[in-house]
Formats: C-alpha cells, sequence, structure tokens
C-alpha cells in the first residue's frame, strides 16, 4: 500500500497518463512512495468509491468538470486542484507533483 | 486583445460546464460508450471482410460466413443503447441500473413492430428487423428508454414498491423492489403503442423516423452544420477546453446513425448514402494528428522551425501526436489563448473539411463506410481502414499537406519572435 494517492482526469485518461508516468518518474527520483494513476471521466466515479485517493488533480482541459468534481467530493475532504496549463502542456512531472503533494499538506 | 479572450474565457466556461453536467448528455454519452467496445468488434468484422486486394467473391463469401460479426453488434447497435441509457440514468438518480436498462429496453422493444414486409410484399410476423433495431430505430429507441427510465424511476423515487420483510436475500428483495415500477412502466408504453397502431394505424418507429430522425440526420450530415460543428470544436480548444466532449454530446447520436446508415448500405452494396458520419469526423479531423489534426504541425516544429522553444516542444509532442492525443502541443507551445495562431487553428480544419466533403461527393474520393475506428489510431492506416480503400489514406496526406502550408507561415513568424526574444535575453 503506498503511502499517497493521486488520481488524475481528463475526457479520456489518455494525456493525463503521459504525465502520470512523468510524475511517477519525478516521485521515484525523490525515494517516495506514491500511488498516481489517471483515469477517464466517466470512470472517476468508480475509482473514488473503489480506492483511497488522497488528492484529485483535473486536467484543464476538462477544467469545466471542477463544480461537478467539488460535489461529488464534498463530503470526502479530497482535496482538488485544475493542472495548470504550462506544466501540462510542457509535461512537467516536477511541478504536478510538487503541487499535490502541497495540497496534501 | 488579451483582455477580450480572458473575458470570452470567463464567459465559456459555465456554458461548458452546463453542457458537460447536464444529466441526458451524460447519460448518453455513457450509453454510447457502452455499446463502443460491442461497435468495435463489429467494425474490425467489416475491415477484415472487405480488405481492399479481396476480390468480391472473397468478400462476397467472407460476409456469410462471419456476417453475424457485424449482424450481432453494428447492426442492432440500439438495443445497447436503449439498455445503457436506461441502466446510467437510473443510476444518476441512484436507483439500481440493471433494472432500469432492462425496463428501457422492453419499452422501446413494445413500441417496435414485430412484423416485417419482404421484398416480394409479403407480410411476415413474428419477427424483427434488423433496421428498425439499428439504424432506423436509433431515434425512436433514444427517446422511449429515457421516458421509460424517468418513468420508472420517479415511481421507484415516490416509493411505490413492494417492501420485503428482512431476512428475505437482497437479490429477491431487489427484484420484487423493481416489479411494480416496471409493470406500470410498460403497461403506459403498452397503451400508447395500442392507441397509436389502433387509432392511427401507424407505429412510432415510422413517426419519429420520418418527423424527427430523418430531419434532424439530413441536417447533421450536411456540410454548413458540419462546419459549424468543426468551428466550435476548435473555438473551444482554443480556451482550452475539451471541444469534442462538449459538441460531441450533442452531435454523436446524429453521426453515430449516419454511420449506421452507411453501414447498411455497405453492407448491401448499395452507394453509400452519407458523406458525414461519426468516422468521417473522427478520421478526418482528431485522426491526423489530435484536434486540429496537427500532427503536420508537430513535424514543421520539430524539424523545420529555428528557435530552440519550437524544436522542443515539436520533439516532446510527437509521439503522442501519431497517435492523436495533441494535449502537448495545445498546452506546450501553448495553442490554447495564443492570438498568434488563431488564424490556423480555426482555418485548417474548416479547408480540410470542406475539401474532404468535396471530393468524396465527386466521388473523387471514397467516403468512409460507417465502420468505427479507434481515434487512437495512427493517420493513414485510419483512413484506410475507414473508407475500405488505400485511396482514404491519400486523402488524408494531401489534407496533411494542406493544413501544413496554411501553418506554415504563422508558425515562421511565432518562431521569429522566439528568436528575438532569445537573443534580447541573451
Amino acid at each position: 500500500m503506498a503511502e499517497k494517492t493521486i488520481m488524475l482526469v481528463c475526457s479520456a485518461g489518455m494525456s493525463t497518463s503521459l504525465l502520470v508516468t512523468k510524475m511517477q518518474a519525478a516521485s521515484k527520483a525523490r525515494g517516495m512512495d506514491t500511488d498516481i494513476f489517471a483515469v477517464s471521466a466517466a470512470e472517476a466515479d468508480k475509482y473514488l468509491a473503489s480506492k483511497e485517493v488522497d488528492v484529485l488533480l483535473l486536467g484543464p482541459q476538462v477544467r469545466f468538470m471542477k463544480g461537478q468534481f467539488e460535489k461529488k467530493l464534498a463530503d470526502k475532504n479530497i482535496p482538488l486542484d485544475i493542472i495548470n496549463m504550462q506544466d501540462y502542456g510542457k509535461m512537467n512531472g516536477e511541478n504536478v507533483l510538487n503541487r499535490a503533494i502541497e495540497l496534501m499538506n | 486583445m488579451n483582455n477580450f479572450i480572458d473575458k470570452l474565457s470567463e464567459k465559456l466556461l459555465p456554458v461548458a460546464a452546463k453542457l458537460g453536467e447536464n444529466r441526458y448528455l451524460k447519460v448518453l454519452r455513457d450509453a454510447f460508450m457502452l455499446a463502443f467496445p460491442i461497435t468495435m468488434f463489429g467494425s474490425f468484422v467489416v475491415v477484415f471482410n472487405n480488405l481492399p486486394f479481396f476480390s468480391d467473391d472473397t468478400k462476397g463469401s467472407l460476409g456469410s460466413l462471419f456476417g453475424n460479426g457485424q449482424n450481432a453488434t453494428m447492426s442492432i447497435l440500439t438495443i445497447f443503447v436503449t439498455f445503457g441509457i436506461g441502466y446510467y440514468l437510473s443510476k444518476s438518480y441512484d436507483v439500481e441500473g440493471a433494472f432500469g436498462g432492462a425496463v428501457s429496453l422492453a419499452a422501446y422493444l413494445i413500441l417496435t413492430p414485430f412484423t416485417m414486409v419482404t421484398e416480394g410484399g409479403e407480410a411476415v410476423s413474428g419477427v424483427l428487423s434488423l433496421d428498425r433495431l439499428g439504424a432506423k430505430g436509433m431515434f425512436i429507441g433514444m427517446i422511449a428508454a429515457f421516458i421509460a427510465a424517468e418513468i420508472y424511476t420517479r415511481i421507484v423515487k415516490k416509493g411505490i414498491v413492494i417492501k420485503m420483510p428482512d431476512g428475505v436475500p437482497p437479490a429477491v428483495a431487489n427484484s420484487f423492489a423493481a416489479l411494480l415500477p416496471a409493470l406500470i412502466t410498460l403497461f403506459i408504453f403498452l397503451m400508447v403503442n395500442a392507441a397509436v397502431s389502433g387509432f392511427f394505424d401507424t407505429n412510432l418507429h415510422d413517426v419519429v423516423y420520418s418527423v424527427i430522425q430523418k430531419p434532424l440526420t439530413a441536417l447533421g450530415s450536411g456540410l454548413p452544420a458540419t462546419l459549424i460543428a468543426v468551428f466550435f470544436v476548435q473555438f473551444l480548444w482554443f480556451f482550452g477546453l475539451h471541444g469534442q466532449i462538449i459538441v460531441n454530446s450533442v452531435m454523436d447520436p446524429i453521426w453515430n446513425t449516419l454511420a449506421l446508415e452507411n453501414l447498411d448500405a455497405y453492407k448491401a452494396g448499395e452507394a453509400l448514402p452519407h458523406i458525414v458520419t461519426k468516422p468521417f469526423m473522427e478520421t478526418y479531423t482528431v485522426g491526423m494528428g489530435g484536434s486540429g489534426s496537427t500532427l503536420i504541425v508537430v513535424l514543421l516544429l520539430a524539424f523545420f522551425m529555428k528557435s530552440k522553444q519550437n524544436k522542443e516542444i515539436g520533439r516532446l509532442a510527437l509521439a503522442p501526436a501519431i497517435f492523436n492525443v495533441n494535449e502537448p502541443l495545445l498546452f506546450g507551445m501553448p495553442l490554447v489563448l495564443n492570438a498568434s495562431i488563431f488564424i490556423p487553428w480555426i482555418l485548417a480544419p474548416l479547408v480540410t473539411t470542406s475539401f474532404n466533403y468535396a471530393m468524396m461527393a465527386a466521388n473523387i474520393f471514397p467516403t468512409p463506410t460507417g465502420v468505427i475506428i479507434p481515434w487512437t489510431i495512427p493517420v493513414v492506416m485510419n483512413g484506410i481502414m475507414a473508407t475500405s480503400s488505400v485511396m482514404g489514406g491519400v486523402l488524408q496526406i494531401i489534407d496533411m499537406a494542406l493544413i501544413g502550408l496554411i501553418w506554415f507561415p504563422f508558425l515562421k513568424l511565432v518562431d521569429k519572435v522566439n528568436l528575438n526574444t532569445v537573443s534580447m535575453t541573451d
């Protein structure tokens, strides 16, 4: 069981999965034990129900779903944020991981 | 300019959120997703039965051997969609989904004539015709499924259920809980069907087909509506909003129905009735490197630009772009909110869509047959699969050249600005 679980959500889970590999590399380099994974918006409910998620990050292209996710997370105390556009485009795993850690603390 | 863009962006977000959160559109999206693996299977069967180098004889015998791969999937797609609508709509109201799905499917079948007239003019009863379970029945199926699931869940929510005492196994209790709402819902549909056939001597299938489905699909298959859809996808992406997820949730029912109609004609060896279908939209826009068909743009950035910034982003974005994922380019270059590339971003796909439409209308290039191709299949390959012809891939190469020509001067300008800023900071 990993220490922290980070869940990324975009429309199909494709482009965020690219970011996941970069974040995993960044987390490994720091010797952290984190479970990072990407899912599509449609699958998000299923994972939220079955997994202990510590932080949820939305891809900037689905940032219009923020309100919807805020409602879903209302009674769960899981922090939620939208991934910074520049970091997303540059696939900057370091920065996004930093932001995730910041949110969890 | 930037101020204006920011203001517009603020206005767009709530609209996108409304569409993205709309219960019925979401259910419809999920229902089509449920049918997706099934249609994918049917599509692959059609593609392999009709490989471009097979003779007509080979295709014929493959069709009779493996035709059920299509008959049991694509041809009866409406069955899966109606079940999916009932399932997901019930679930969205926190009501057990499987019963809602079954009720929706039954409600739709109640409205379906179990008779058909053969080509010889003979009326046969006790049969369901494939077209009513597929393309022709799509809209009545969606409407019936939504109404049935609405009625069903409302009755369940009102608490009009038969409650079982404690100690009864949950599965048994669930089936009893669904009983009364299901009976009432189906009874309403049966009465409606009896009234329509008794008083008007027709059926809701034919009425919905000619009054709603035909006009809507005719509109959706036309070039103007298609260009408007392409424009909005590009426009929304310009603000960094997922254009397809928003536009497609409205257009998919139409585009999918058009694809099924094409496929039925293709199977029967007739001329394809529509140019614009779901695979046309996928293969000839997203299928060329992602939204905006940007594979060629990535190649230009990686290999024909001088500034380090452009080269880097081009190389980073190349591998995903081959599989039609272009978020690295959209957010990395960025294209999003970048006024200097607004013109090619909007213009290029409008030009290629019009060009492709004209080429297909003139029969110079083949029209997509209606098989559904996963959007992550790389360019040229997806074009060949979508049209069952090598020429389908050739057309994409011409498209990419066109897009490259439109983009090149704008990219050069961005490149020049980049080089200048670097030399200034040095």
